[in-house]
């Protein structure tokens, strides 16, 4: 067989290979879908024609046409966020890096044409990398791990964004729940203090006695605005994240009121169950030791051991003659491994493999510990909301009805009636941010479990939610 | 319903209540049976059956304890207990008292009797029984730890004297005495004269009571016994008005009513329609040099006194202590004075938060008395008693003296309302009103005023008839 055709057949065998390796975005996102579901609904992809941009924004339109729901709030943002597209044409971006890897160096032909007197000789050679086509395999193997690496990052950032887009939802209904009861408490202040205005009017109010009512009710005024600033400042969180626009976002509704808590929390056995081994982060970090390990041997063998083969075809014209002939060969280039015998990196490399290795182990390690504190987080929030639901909130109730007997039998006044009004509507104004809590928590706690961990995991002991400062007013009082 | 049963008259188990106690059935043996008492309405007199004869007081809301004579000598038997006290309608508290009642019963004997008192503690803590204004032999006075030891829980004491004055006494604990009075542990004591005295005169009702006071939570049951002065509930013999039931007279019957004060305040007792002669103290009758015709006489904290007046005008006479918080059960002591205050806009607002507001107090209190709104469980309206022209409004230390033309005598229920003879009642005026006439300007001040306000301010004062007859 002459080597020109052995030549162009091995070129054809590696164009397949090449050609297999690639993975496009729109398999990635396939698989991200796949892997998403619970998340997404399958429903991520790049808009690049107009035609898809269209469909997304009738998309968009409809569900913003009613209060949007915490999952259609996801439907937009998957349909709408410029930024969440642009996360995913970073990550076409990384693929095609990734495939990239996987095509061989193109051959080279080199073309001399020498001109001695009469003779003129045309040197061809098609020359290329035998070690690239050697380890060829390697290659395409490298390929594939930062093609699925990069698939698991999209899948993160997938994620990532939807847990934000949940949590900012969350965050704008409560904000909007807590403004309800911050105008009750300063409907409340402002009954005392007009009625206070009229005490001392008529002379039954010292100035002192009007005052503390005044003073209530100027507190109140300014929790009303921290309030009202709150339900702003979380809406546009939320219309950020949705990546709405102007027009889009004066149409959007959102919920009165947050959804109840589930009847029954999460199973811890459930949350286990998805085993450690399958969450994301696991992956990444096995990926990223698999992808070391590969691109280790490459590398190595690459650095010292570079074999460049072609083969050669002279013609030479003599022209004096009226001769032509053709030499034929192949020229082999060897880098002579005298200096660099592949020590150095070799220590490198078996370094890199130490920390990926490392790394995959506290991963692995860090994973269940995560889900463990994440699933205490969720079922710490959703015991607290539940007790406020059951417990507090009903006994609150009763003090309220009890009060009013006491009122009509006059045993208290109308100023004690109001501040125990005021006292049951703080709790449950802290029965609401117990629930915001708890649905925060549930947003992490599910990216917990596909392995994000990195959404907010509410932190219960400070209990600090972004409600408005005005919650300790109340009960000051 | 009455279920007092004389130990005289028939043997009967011992009530299941006191079969349970921890006093020995044999220790008991021995004792008079004690007789329990269920109701507290006003029971009829207990006409002596054995022992001298003497004419019976009434109790309000009570009853007087039966005995047996023993070789010449009176028994009683007082078991210190735990009761349930339904203070007025609807509303019962948990008290101690004697025999099933608080106040106990009342302990009537003649003077010269020989007394022998069987005393069963069946409280949760020691007691003692002092026999407030007796003469008697030190040892038999009740102060424990310096006349006597406790009486243990479960225990039984017995005191023996001889009653050897007549007049009208007490009987209350000296054992825990705050906490112990605080719960209702009291009765009545009265003395008849053996033979006719000359300062006391023979009359045709006698009536008998305590003022006593307790401080309940409203929608609660047990008396706060920490209270020193703050109580919110004003009794006689632990009944408050409209639970107070009314002392029926026939007309021109002589009456005697002894009060004996075991508050932590006085009590200026007034009676309407008639002036009577405190005839009687804790000391015994008064010289009648003493006597002067009052209306109201003050009872002060541990005294006794005995009025007497002759019921001859008919009608349904308030009877009542004059201090008027008196005459009103637990109310709110900060609760603002909205006398004035226009809040009707603000009521909406009100009601917006608290769903079953109501204005209250725009006028005074008596809207108090005449809307029936819903109070706590267990809880006795502020004033009430709804009389024939509408609410009385009242609570507390308040009664009604019937006085009848037709009350037969030893009849001691109630007669309904007065039928009042034409022409008797106030009426409304029918036509323009005329031009009262007026003071003008204030008389001279005796001294210069110094250190006035820098201003003089302006005291609104708002009339009725302005525009607030939508409440």
């Amino acid at each position: 067989m002459k080597p020109a055709f052995r030549l162009s057949a091995l070129a054809a065998v590696v164009l397949t290979l090449t050609g297999c390796a690639s993975v496009s975005i729109d398999d990635a996102l396939k698989e991200t879908n796949a892997r998403s579901e619970p998340f997404t609904q399958g429903k991520v992809e790049l808009s690049r024609t107009k035609a898809q941009r269209d469909q997304r924004a009738a998309l968009t339109n409809e569900l913003l046409s009613r209060p949007l729901t915490q999952s259609d709030a996801v439907q937009v943002a998957l349909a709408n966020s410029p930024s969440l597209q642009a996360l995913i044409a970073q990550s076409a971006v990384n693929l095609a890096l990734a495939n990239q890897v996987g095509r061989l160096p193109n051959p080279i032909l080199s073309f001399e044409r020498v001109r001695l007197n009469d003779e003129l000789e045309l040197g061809r050679l098609l020359s290329f990398g035998l070690v690239d086509i050697l380890l060829l395999p390697q290659r395409l193997g490298l390929s594939r791990s930062q093609a699925e690496q990069a698939k698991i990052q999209l899948t993160g950032v997938v994620i990532d964004q939807v847990t934000q887009v949940k949590q900012a939802w969350v965050r704008a209904v409560a904000a909007q729940q807590a403004l309800s009861y911050a105008e009750q408490v300063n409907r409340s202040a402002q009954a005392s203090a007009q009625l206070a205005r009229r005490m001392q009017l008529v002379g039954n109010f010292s100035k002192l006695q009007r005052a503390r009512q005044q003073v209530f009710y100027a507190d109140a005024t300014t929790d009303l605005a921290l309030a009202l600033h709150a339900v702003t400042a979380t809406r546009e969180d939320l219309v950020r994240i949705l990546g709405l626009d102007e027009a889009q976002a004066t149409r959007l509704t959102l919920p009165a009121r947050l959804p109840d808590l589930p009847k029954a929390p999460r199973d811890p056995q459930e949350v286990s169950k998805t085993a450690a081994q399958q969450r994301l982060d696991v992956q990444l970090a096995r990926s990223q030791l698999d992808l070391v390990g590969r691109a280790q041997g490459f590398n190595l063998l690459g650095t010292f051991i570079d074999v460049e083969v072609g083969a050669r075809r002279d013609t030479v014209f003599d022209n004096a003659e009226g001769t032509q002939s053709t030499g034929r060969g192949f020229e082999l280039d060897i880098r002579l491994p005298l200096f660099d015998w592949g020590g150095a990196r070799r220590d490198l490399f078996s370094a890199q493999t130490l920390a990926a290795a490392n790394r995959y182990d506290a991963t692995v390690r860090g994973a269940s510990s995560q889900l463990r504190e994440g699933y205490s987080a969720y079922r710490t929030s959703y015991d607290v909301a539940r007790h406020y639901r059951d417990e507090i909130v009903p006994l609150r109730q009763a003090i309220a009805d009890e009060n009013m007997l006491r009122y009509n039998g006059m045993f208290i006044g109308v100023f004690e009636l109001l501040a125990e009004a005021r006292a049951q509507v703080t709790s449950v104004r802290r029965a609401i941010d117990a629930q915001h809590q708890f649905w925060l928590a549930d947003a992490s706690l599910a990216a917990a479990v596909i392995g994000r961990p990195g959404g907010a995991v509410p932190a219960m002991a400070s209990g600090a939610a972004p409600a408005p400062a005005a919650a300790a007013a109340g009960a000051a009082h | 319903m009455n279920n007092r049963r004389n130990f005289l008259s028939g043997a009967g188990a011992i009530t299941g209540t006191l079969a349970a106690a921890s006093v020995s059935k044999v220790a008991m043996a021995a004792l008079p049976e004690p007789v329990l008492q269920t109701t507290p309405n006003t029971m009829p007199p207990l006409m002596p059956s054995s022992g001298r004869p003497y004419n019976p007081v009434v109790t309000l809301n009570g009853w007087t304890l039966p005995w047996r004579m023993n070789n010449g000598v009176k028994e009683f038997h007082l078991v210190a207990e735990p009761v349930v006290r339904e203070m007025a309608p609807g509303f019962k508290a948990n008290l101690w008292g004697y025999n099933g009642q608080s106040p106990g019963p009342t302990i009537e004997v003649v003077e010269g009797d020989r007394v022998r008192i069987f005393v069963t503690n069946k409280l949760p803590e020691h007691t003692s029984v002092h026999w407030h204004g007796q003469r008697l032999p030190n040892g038999m006075d009740g102060v424990t730890g310096l006349t006597q030891p406790a009486i243990r829980p479960g225990k039984t004491f017995v005191y023996e004297f001889v009653a050897r004055r007549p007049g009208t006494f007490m009987y209350h604990p000296h054992a825990d005495e705050m906490v112990q009075m605080a719960m209702g542990m009291m009765g009545f004591w009265v003395t008849h004269p053996k033979t006719r005295h000359p300062l006391i005169e023979e009359v045709n009702r006698d009536f008998v009571f305590l003022l006593n006071a307790y401080d309940v939570e409203p929608g609660s049951a047990t008396p706060k016994i920490m209270t020193m002065l703050d109580f919110n509930l004003w009794s006689w013999n632990s009944r408050i008005f409209p639970g107070i039931d009314s002392l029926n007279v026939r007309l021109n019957d002589k009456v005697r009513i002894r009060m004996g004060n075991l508050t932590m305040t006085n009590h200026p007792m007034h009676l309407h329609g008639h002036e009577f002669l405190v005839t009687g103290t804790d000391g015994g009758p008064t010289p009648k040099t003493t006597r002067q015709y009052e209306v109201t006489t003050d009872v002060a904290v541990g005294q006794m006194r005995q009025i007497e007046f002759l019921a001859d005008e008919e009608g349904d006479w308030a009877f009542h202590c004059h201090k008027s918080h008196h005459t009103m059960n637990a109310m709110g002591h900060d609760v603002p004075t909205m006398i004035g205050v226009d809040h009707k806009d603000v009521t909406k607002q009100i009601a917006d938060l608290v769903p079953d507001y109501m204005v209250m107090g725009e006028r005074g209190m008596a809207d108090m008395g005449e809307m029936e709104m819903p109070l706590p469980d267990n809880t006795a309206r502020m004033m009430s008693g709804e009389g024939p022209f509408g609410s009385v409004e009242m609570g507390g230390m308040f009664s009604v003296v019937k006085v009848r033309k037709d009350q037969k005598a030893g009849d001691y229920s109630n007669p309904g309302w007065f039928k009042h003879p034409k022409g008797t009642v106030a009426y409304e005026l029918d036509g323009p009103v005329p031009e009262g006439p007026r003071q003008q300007g204030a008389g001279a001040a005796a001294m210069p005023v110094q250190n006035m306000p820098a201003k003089n301010i302006e005291v609104q004062v708002r009339k009725p008839g302005a525009g607030h007859a939508g409440h």
